[in-house]
C-alpha cells in the first residue's frame, strides 16, 4: 500500500470511528495521562495496521478489535514511551456557555459514572459491555474478541446485572 | 437505573461530534511515534550487541599486538555473546503481536513474548556471565602476579556478576511475572464461560 493510501484511509477511519476509540479510551483508562497515552498507543497501531486490511471483516469490526487488543494489553502506569513533541488537539467538548444546561451536565455526571462502572468491571466484560451498549449483535461481539455467541450470552446477562447493580445507588442522587 | 436507563445514558452520549480531532497533527504524531518507536528498538539492539562487538575488536586487537591468547578467549566469548543477543532479538521481533489479530492470538503472543523474556533473565548466567567469566578467569590465572591477586579479582568479580544476577531476578519476579499472570488471567477469562444465573 502506498504512502499516501495508508494516509488517506488512516484518516478516514480518525474521522469516522473517533467516537469509537475514544469510548474505548474512557472505559479503560481513568486520569486524564492514561487516558493520553493509551489513544496514542491505539493510534499508532491503528497507523500500523492499515496496510494490512483486506476488507475481509467490517471497517468497524477490525478497528474495535485493534482498539479493544491494544487496551487489554496496554498497562497502566508504566512508563511514558511517548515524548510528545506537540499536544495534539483532543477536546472532550464538555457543554458550550450558550448552550449549558443542568440537564447536559447531569448527563455528564452520569455518564462518567457508567464509564467508572465499567472500567471496574474485569477487562474481557468491559470490552462486552462498550459493545453491548453500542448496540453490536452477539455475532459481531464473538467476531472481534474471538469467542462463541453463547459465550457472549452468557456473559452479557452477568454484564448487564452487574452493571445495574453498581448504579442502583446512582439513579437516586439525580 | 435500570439497563434500558443505563442504554439511554449511554445513547445520548455524542456519537464523536463533541471529540474534535486535528487529523493532520495527529498523523504527523502517529508517525512521529513510530519512527521513534523504531528508533528505540534499533538502538536498544545496537547498544547490546554493538559493546560486545566493540570489545571484540578491542580484545581480537589486544590479541594480535600482545600475542596473548587469552585474550582471543575473550574476543570469542564476546562475539559469542554479542551474536547471541542479536540472533534472539532478530527472531523475536518477527513474533511481536499484531493488534489486528483475534484477541487470543494478540494475548498467545504478548504471553509468548514476556515468558521468553523471563527465561532469559533467569537464565542470565548461563547464556551472558558464564561464557564471558571463564576466558576472564583463564586470562586473570594466566596473567597472575600472586595468589592473593587472583583471589582479590576474582572475589570482587564473583560479587559485582552475583549483583547483575540478582538485578535481574528482581526485573523477572517485580515486573515479568506479574504481567505473565495479567495476561495468563485474559486469556483464561477468554475460555471460562460463567454459569447462567436464573432469576
Amino acid at each position: 500500500m502506498k504512502l499516501a493510501e495508508q494516509e488517506q484511509l488512516f484518516c478516514q477511519w480518525l474521522t469516522a470511528h473517533r467516537g469509537l476509540l475514544w469510548r474505548v479510551v474512557r472505559a479503560f483508562a481513568s486520569d486524564a495521562p492514561d487516558q493520553e497515552d493509551l489513544f496514542q498507543e491505539i493510534l499508532l497501531q491503528l497507523w500500523c495496521s492499515v496496510p494490512t486490511f483486506r476488507g475481509n471483516s467490517k471497517e468497524s469490526t477490525w478497528i474495535y478489535r485493534l482498539a479493544f487488543n491494544t487496551a487489554l494489553v496496554w498497562q497502566r502506569g508504566e512508563k511514558r514511551r511517548r515524548r510528545k513533541h506537540e499536544a495534539f488537539t483532543l477536546h472532550a467538548v464538555g457543554a458550550s456557555e450558550e448552550t449549558a444546561s443542568s440537564g447536559r451536565s447531569e448527563q455528564e455526571v452520569r455518564l462518567e459514572c457508567l464509564y467508572s462502572a465499567i472500567r471496574e468491571l474485569p477487562r474481557l466484560d468491559a470490552s462486552l459491555a462498550l459493545m453491548l451498549l453500542d448496540g453490536l449483535s452477539y455475532r459481531q461481539m464473538g467476531e472481534v474478541l474471538g469467542i462463541s455467541e453463547n459465550h457472549v450470552g452468557v456473559r452479557l446477562h452477568r454484564i448487564r446485572k452487574q452493571l445495574t447493580e453498581r448504579l442502583k445507588g446512582q439513579a437516586d442522587e439525580f | 437505573m435500570n439497563f434500558d436507563e443505563i442504554q439511554q445514558v449511554w445513547g445520548r452520549q455524542d456519537a464523536g461530534g463533541s471529540i474534535t480531532l486535528n487529523t493532520n497533527l495527529l498523523l504527523k504524531e502517529v508517525r512521529r511515534n513510530q519512527r521513534q518507536f523504531e528508533s528505540t528498538i534499533f538502538w536498544r539492539d545496537f547498544r547490546e550487541s554493538g559493546v560486545a562487538m566493540c570489545l571484540v575488536y578491542l580484545f581480537g586487537r589486544a590479541w594480535v599486538q600482545q600475542e596473548d591468547w587469552t585474550y582471543g578467549l575473550l574476543a570469542l566469548a564476546c562475539f559469542g555473546v554479542g551474536l547471541f543477543i542479536l540472533v534472539d532479538r532478530l527472531r523475536q521481533r518477527r513474533r511481536r503481536p499484531m493488534m489486528e489479530d483475534s484477541l487470543r492470538r494478540c494475548l498467545l503472543t504478548s504471553l509468548e513474548q514476556v515468558r521468553h523474556q523471563i527465561w532469559l533473565l533467569r537464565n542470565v548466567f548461563w547464556w551472558y556471565q558464564l561464557p564471558l567469566l571463564i576466558p576472564y578467569f583463564i586470562s586473570i590465572l594466566h596473567e597472575a602476579v600472586s595468589v592473593k591477586s587472583v583471589l582479590i579479582q576474582g572475589f570482587v568479580i564473583a560479587l559485582a556478576n552475583w549483583g547483575i544476577y540478582l538485578l535481574n531476578q528482581s526485573a523477572v519476579s517485580k515486573s515479568l511475572e506479574p504481567r505473565e499472570r495479567e495476561l495468563e488471567a485474559l486469556l483464561s477469562s477468554l475460555d471460562e464461560v460463567p454459569s447462567s444465573d436464573h432469576g
